[in-house]
């Protein structure tokens, strides 16, 4: 299990600068209470991950920062911005781009335009401009050999395999250019080549300045990828720190023990 | 072994580009030269009729088109261009072809706050408002007879007085022409657009497309009123043509059902589709009102075919009749299907490929 | 200023015509309950039994209350056949624009049909008791009325009774709740959806035999009824029978309120001021409406 290679061992003895970070976030649905009074912080420019037993939270957590739903009560804040409630265009334009649990593309676009959907033009005459241009073009095509994908830049999305499509939203989310990746589960439902290779592209991703988030099941894949680790259960943190902390942590194997 | 995975870029892309050029250009002399080829009048009253239909029908293809978003109630937006250009020349007396604009500038306007309730929430509350607005406004143009001359109807004065009536009709025939030819200009600008682009992201999931950072009720809203004013622009140039309104023809449900009927048929992912689908549905709706005056058939022909259409070819006709063409040409050679599918296989076995299979993968539209 | 008893007389009216429109949004909330669909032929489907009570009366001189014994079931398994043969046709991610669609295109074909079989006449059927009428505290109601009243609130009560009462009642409220839990309970749901949408079909059986009573019938009626149901369904809130319920009433009430003082084409705009209002503020309705955000 092999540190990331390049990020020297981080001792925190100062604060680590704020990421995304929620105070007192509550979300119910109808008498359940999905979220109860989160409060959490993670750390700008690091590899996060949060891990909990299903049904702790952790999506409604995700689809609260992301405005997606809108939280009950609780404040959400990206680097000292305030983005409670904003809707999720205005959240991805702040620089939060995210991955969904069951991975979602366009279907019945091509590749390419997966791709070119997701640039986001500034001015009016950038969104009356063609779709397309040669250097979106050529950033898309850049992403997708990234992935390894590039060959199929004509399919249409529904066409490829699940594998090639959790690639190729990850590379829809980075066209989007965003300094938060929140990853829904990168690894579901996904074999373990390309559970390595997706390990490989966040820590490349994350040595060029992308801060992640990760929500994940499998806890080699979280140990050996993040920095700081956050655990849910019950809707609220209950244990947060560096992943050779938290293994040990009580809490922590006593709201895994019987999962 | 691999082949390029796009059949429809089998053929070189110039020679495609001169293509399209050609046949486009060809379409473009016949329908400029019709008025002068028809034998009479009375021709030429068809062609406006199913120019008119295809200005329609391309104009709903914006919202319906573009964001997948089902308009049944567009008749309304036709209805009041209409009724906003006659009252305008009638009681405001503006010059016609102003008052043309005016309205379409007021019915766009006025599509911001239907808009508004329309598209704030996702799905079915767009159709149920779509139908209602016809619904309430013909209730209303009934009603309100003191101002809009009610069952009675609304004669709007010709636009061209000293003109004989073939000329009007040619005249008439070559402003749709115009319209229609701005409509699809529009519409192809659009759709090559980073605008389009977000549309078309709105059409296949639409909370994907704002999790990127589309503002997609801002993208709605703003093609929705594109929308109503060629829709009004439309029944403002009718109105102005026929010169007289009545409240049941003008915020008509059928004639909303007619432009979804057309750009259905012809398929609302393409340019051409619902003019396509207007020369096919306002031929044959012509024909019917002479051959058979009208019958109550009519509904249950409209209502068959668009059942089947929805049913069996909810891309349209001419994707069908392009999917089946595309076969015939491939027959012995692999389909794009089969291709990524030989591919992923390929793939694969490189350790790149999947565990979860297209089954596992449906759960996933909610 | 209209007098007490004038408006004590329509506020009786009202909830009487409250009454039906109740039982036919509580067929269009099944449907899209069970299958995210807004039926477009409810209301055609409503004058169609309403033609067939006319036509039956007219030909045998039955009291058209009979035809219910053939129409209830009838509709109800044309309502199985519908969902069945033509809406699990369509895809699931375009299905509830494409499925208004298709109900609407069926809505077109009955209207067509009506028309081409029973002609465009106005038709109205004239019974015994039709122009009799009681006192009710200085309001005089017709009996027809009553009877239309009755008919919609035991069909309302009987839908209420098998929904809470029976097994088959518990899982059709698992299939709208959840449809994915209701499967893992082993319940078909897919069975469950054809058999609520054949349900919803029978209340318009129901509603179309009580509108023969005191109304004047003719094919192209249906559109006057699809969109006051449509705006009750969402101020109720989508998916919610009781909310369509209490919608129904106070939206039947204010109708005929203002029938008082206005035209009765004017009187029915309450009904599009309602549904747009409602959904320009509070677009999940105002009864309920858990669904509303879902679909």
């Amino acid at each position: 299990m092999s540190e990331a290679e390049g990020a020297p061992e981080v001792v925190p003895d100062h604060e680590p600068e704020p990421s995304l970070a929620t105070t007192g976030l509550t979300k119910a649905f109808g008498g359940v209470t999905a979220l109860d009074s989160a409060t959490v912080t993670f750390h700008h420019g690091k590899v996060n991950a949060l891990i909990g037993p299903n049904g702790s939270g952790k999506t409604t957590f995700f689809n609260c920062v992301t405005g997606m739903i809108r939280p009950d009560a609780g404040r959400v804040a990206y680097r000292g911005r305030d983005l409670t409630g904003r809707p999720s265009h205005r959240i991805a334009r702040a620089g939060i781009g995210r991955s969904f649990q069951l991975c979602r593309v366009f279907p019945r676009m091509t590749v390419l335009d997966n791709l070119l959907a997701a640039v986001r033009p500034r001015s009016l005459a950038g969104q009356l401009a063609r779709a397309g241009g040669r250097e979106e073009t050529e950033r898309a095509r850049g992403w997708l050999a990234r992935m390894g994908i590039e060959h199929l830049e004509r399919a249409e999305a529904r066409q490829l395999s699940w594998g090639q499509q959790k690639l190729l939203e990850l590379a829809g989310v980075l066209m989007s250019e965003p300094e938060l990746i929140l990853l829904d589960e990168p690894a579901g439902g996904v074999n373990p080549a390309l559970i390595d290779r997706i390990c490989d592209l966040v820590r490349e991703l994350n040595a060029e300045g992308r801060t992640f988030l990760i929500v994940e099941h499998n806890m080699d894949m979280v140990m050996s990828l993040s920095d700081h680790v956050v655990v849910f259960d019950c809707g609220r943190p209950i244990a947060q720190g560096p992943p050779s902390l938290i293994q040990s942590d009580e809490r922590v194997l006593g709201a895994y023990l019987g999962v | 072994m691999r082949r390029d995975s796009d059949t429809l870029s089998s053929v070189p892309f110039p020679r495609r580009g001169l293509l399209h050029l050609g046949v486009l250009l060809a379409a473009v002399a016949v329908a400029v030269s019709f008025p002068s080829m028809a034998p009479s009048p009375y021709e030429i009253t068809v062609g406006i009729a199913i120019l008119n239909y295809a200005v329609l029908s391309t104009s709903w293809n914006f919202v319906g088109g573009f964001t997948g978003y089902i308009s049944l109630g567009h008749g309304a937006f036709a209805g009041l261009g209409a009724y906003g250009t006659g009252l305008l020349v009638v009681e405001a007396e503006l010059p016609p072809f102003v008052a043309l604009f005016v309205a379409g500038a007021l019915v766009a306007v006025l599509a911001v706050p239907v808009g508004y309730a329309a598209l704030r929430v996702r799905g079915a509350s767009f159709v149920i408002v779509s139908i209602a607005l016809v619904l309430v406004l013909l209730l209303v143009f009934q009603s309100w007879a003191s101002f809009t001359g009610g069952s009675r109807g609304l004669v709007v004065p010709r636009p061209f007085p000293g003109m004989l009536r073939a000329e009007h009709h040619r005249t008439f025939y070559f402003l749709f022409l115009a319209l229609l030819a701005t409509a699809l200009l529009v519409w192809w600008a659009i759709d090559r657009s980073r605008f389009g682009m977000g549309l078309k992201a709105i059409r296949e999931d639409e909370d994907k497309a704002q999790s990127l950072g589309t503002p997609t009720y801002t993208y709605k809203l703003v093609v929705f009123v594109v929308s109503a004013a060629f829709t009004a622009l439309a029944g403002g140039l009718y109105a102005l043509w026929f010169g007289d309104l009545d409240p049941v023809f003008q915020f008509s449900i059928l004639s909303g059902s007619y432009m979804v009927l057309m750009a259905l048929l012809g398929g609302v992912r393409h340019l051409y589709g619902p003019l396509l689908g207007a020369v096919a549905v306002g031929y044959a709706l012509e024909y019917a009102k002479v051959e058979y005056g009208d019958t109550p058939l009519h509904l249950v022909v409209a209502g068959l075919l668009l059942g089947v259409v929805v049913t069996f070819m909810p891309d349209g006709v001419i994707p069908a009749v392009g999917a089946l063409l595309g076969r015939f040409r491939d027959s012995g050679g692999t389909s794009i299907r089969e291709v990524t599918a030989a591919e992923l296989r390929g793939r694969r076995e490189q350790s790149e490929g999947t565990e979860v299979r297209d089954g596992e993968r449906s759960g996933r539209s909610a | 200023m209209p007098s007490a008893s004038l408006v004590f007389q329509s506020v009786v009216l009202g909830v009487l015509l409250g009454g039906l429109y109740a039982l036919l949004a509580a067929g269009l909330t099944l449907y899209f309950g069970v299958m995210r669909v807004v039926m477009i032929a409810h209301s055609a489907f409503l004058i169609l039994a309403a033609y067939l009570a006319w036509y039956a009366h007219r030909e045998t001189g039955i009291d058209p209350l009979l035809t219910l014994f053939v129409t209830v079931p009838l509709f109800f398994a044309a309502g199985v056949a519908m969902q069945r043969l033509l809406l699990t046709r369509l895809r699931p991610a375009t299905l509830t624009m494409m499925s208004v669609l298709l109900t609407f295109s069926v809505a077109l074909v009955i209207e067509g049909l009506l028309g081409y079989v029973f002609s465009g006449t106005q038709r109205r059927i004239r019974l015994g008791y039709s122009s009799s009428s009681i006192e009710f505290f200085g309001a005089r109601v017709a009996v027809v009325k009553l009877i239309a009243f009755g008919m919609a609130a035991l069909a309302l009560l009987g839908l209420y009774v098998l929904m809470k009462h029976s097994r088959f009642g518990q899982a059709l409220r698992a299939t709208i709740q959840h449809r994915e839990a209701a499967q893992l309970l082993g319940i078909d749901t897919d069975r469950i959806a054809g058999y609520g949408f054949g349900l919803g079909l029978a209340t318009a059986a129901v509603g179309g035999t009580a509108l023969s009573l005191d109304t004047t019938i003719y094919p192209s009626l249906h559109w006057h009824w699809i969109g006051p149901l449509m705006a009750i369904i969402v101020v109720g809130g989508l998916g919610s029978v009781p909310g369509a319920a209490i919608a129904a009433m106070t939206l039947g009430m204010l109708q005929s309120l203002l029938q008082l003082e206005l035209s009765t084409t004017w009187a029915q705009t309450v009904f599009y001021v309602a549904l747009f209002v409602t959904l320009a503020v509070r677009p999940q309705g105002f009864f309920g409406g858990r669904l509303a955000q879902r679909f």
